[in-house]
């Protein structure tokens, strides 16, 4: 039997007297692509959080490839292959693009943080940055300040930061939130781009882009699970109606 | 001439031409304390600058090698060179100490507990008079002749201070342009990013304590030769506040900044204070004046200016 490639059993996370994950369990398997939606507050976002260790959960288990990952640091989660996309972006304006994806490979590499020698001499350091930054589609713009760049070009650069670590499953929370539909269509192609060999969990609001993309889909309320299963099985319940329109 | 080695060349020259210009040893005396100063202020930028990571307990690093060096020197007999190693060495170990303690928390929670640390040491100096001396400190006789040179002179011991701070300034520049310095900027501007980027952010800003506290170190053994005398007020609050005021006056971040810092507040307190009997509110409408049209501080304000001009 595969094993899965994100499997997350009864997860529970309080937050004083709110209920923000109820006994969740999702199997994901590898290569899939999973979406995640629900109304707001539904508890998509808490749910990545946990996944990512920004928090640990009450009880439940989390595991990656079959290791449990539960109570780990951010950091080994990382280095076991998991990567993310934040809804609120959280780069480094101040830097080159360049620079950006070059902090990313430098989490990833053991021994990174030398003291010494000038980090834009590492040239295969800068090299693979600008490989990945080609690969969103941002090879013209590796030395612009991310300051300089547009919102859409950002939303890009969180991809290239979380692909350039070459993650086994990577978490992309609402990565089409406030494009433009031009820019809408750049950031779906480079999903579509990223090969199956990485698994994806999308949380996003746009259904169009988010069902084409998807193969399976959960449907979260109030913390918990209320649905799961293919495009037409969930789209075709009245329950994700009614959690959406309240009818 | 690229721009970097200008500012290296300027910089040597700036230094050198100072003894030319000052005639006088009590001056040239000053500019070496300032410089001394200027080498603590940068290690404290490390901190702030590079870490984001405010301390108000920075006076530890100067004053605890300071006492180590005076004590064994004058009461221990111990020759100069291992005696400068312990001191740095005990200095730099407090700071790997301090740091684990300091970096429990961030922002407010990180200034409090540095604060708190201060106080014990400055409070242990002042009370265990029978290792620190209390009040009265600790008094050294003469200055070390490393390689035969005599620094009891003015003038050596000022070319000496800025051999040091041309190290300090030169291993500084290489940790901000390092994958180190990279990684501890970006703890200071994206910390749960940085995380998840695999990086193990508290062990960032602890090497970064670490390296802080050295260079600290190093400006308390140079102080201890430059008074020859050491009291509780080394490790006092003020000395912690001046150093964090040296910082942001010039600017954190950059290494021009904590140097200007240093130089504009010792000669606020030391020569304006000659004229002026209301140096502290002198010093305190300087800061006021630079942080409110300059609010990055002096070297980044200037800079912002003349790049203006330059459009």
């Amino acid at each position: 039997m595969t094993t899965p490639a994100l499997e997350i059993t009864n997860l529970q996370k309080r937050f004083g007297g709110l209920h923000a994950t109820r006994d969740v369990s999702l199997r994901i398997m590898p290569g899939e692509r999973r979406l995640l939606i629900g109304p707001n507050g539904a508890g998509k976002t808490t749910l990545f959080n946990q996944i990512a260790g920004d928090f640990f959960p009450d009880a439940g288990e989390i595991k990656l490839f079959g290791t449990d990952m539960t109570r780990l640091p951010t950091r080994h989660r990382v280095h076991l292959g998991l990567g993310r996309t934040y809804q609120v972006l959280t780069l480094f304006p101040q830097d080159t693009l360049q620079h950006n994806v070059v902090l990313a490979l430098l989490g990833h590499q053991k021994g990174g943080w030398s003291m010494f020698g000038a980090l834009t001499g590492r040239s295969a350091l800068q090299d693979r940055a600008e490989a990945a930054l080609v690969q969103v589609g941002l090879g013209s713009a590796v030395r612009r300040r991310v300051a300089e760049t547009s919102y859409g070009e950002r939303r890009r650069l969180e991809l290239a930061m979380a692909l350039a670590q070459q993650p086994k499953v990577l978490l992309l929370d609402e990565p089409l939130a406030g494009l433009s539909s031009d820019e809408r269509e750049t950031v779906s192609a480079v999903l579509d781009s990223i090969p199956r060999d990485v698994t994806i969990v999308l949380i996003e609001h746009d259904m169009d882009v988010a069902l084409a993309f998807a193969d399976r889909i959960t449907l979260l309320n109030f913390g918990q699970v209320v649905l799961e299963g293919t495009r037409g099985e969930v789209t075709s319940d009245p329950r994700t109606r009614e959690v959406y329109l309240g009818h | 001439m690229n721009r970097t080695l200008l500012g290296w060349a300027l910089t040597v020259a700036a230094l050198a031409l100072v003894p030319v210009v000052l005639h006088s040893d009590f001056y040239l005396g000053l500019a070496t304390h300032a410089l001394i100063l200027a080498i603590l202020a940068l290690s404290l930028n490390v901190l702030i600058g590079l870490g984001g990571m405010t301390s108000l307990g920075h006076a530890v690093y100067l004053g605890v090698p300071a006492y180590a060096c005076a004590w064994l020197t004058a009461n221990a007999g111990w020759p100069a060179l291992p005696t400068a190693i312990v001191a740095i060495s005990l200095g730099t170990l407090l700071a790997a100490g301090f740091g684990v303690l300091a970096l429990r928390a961030s922002g407010l929670g990180f200034m409090m507990i540095t604060l708190a640390l201060g106080q014990v040491v400055w409070g242990g100096a002042y009370r265990w008079v029978s290792l620190t001396g209390g009040d009265n400190g600790i008094r050294v006789e003469g200055r070390p002749h490393p390689f035969g040179i005599n620094l009891n002179g003015t003038l050596p011991f000022y070319a000496f201070v800025c051999l040091v701070l041309l190290l300090a300034l030169y291993c500084l520049w290489q940790l901000d342009r390092s994958a180190f310095g990279a990684c501890l900027r970006g703890t200071r501007d994206q910390p749960r990013r940085m995380r998840m980027l695999g990086h193990d952010v508290w062990r960032i800003r602890w090497i970064g304590f670490i390296i802080a506290g050295f260079w600290g170190s190093v400006a308390g053994l140079l102080y201890c030769y430059d008074y020859q005398f050491v009291s509780p007020q080394t490790l006092a609050l003020s000395q912690s506040a001046e150093a964090l005021l040296m910082v942001v006056l010039g600017g954190a971040g950059t290494l021009a900044g904590p140097v200007a810092g240093a130089l504009i507040i010792t000669i606020i307190k030391t020569v304006v204070s000659s004229y002026v009997d209301r140096w502290y509110s002198l010093l305190g409408l300087t800061f006021i004046v630079v942080v409110s049209f300059m609010p990055q501080g002096l070297i980044p304000g200037l800079r912002r200016l003349a790049a203006r001009g330059r459009t």
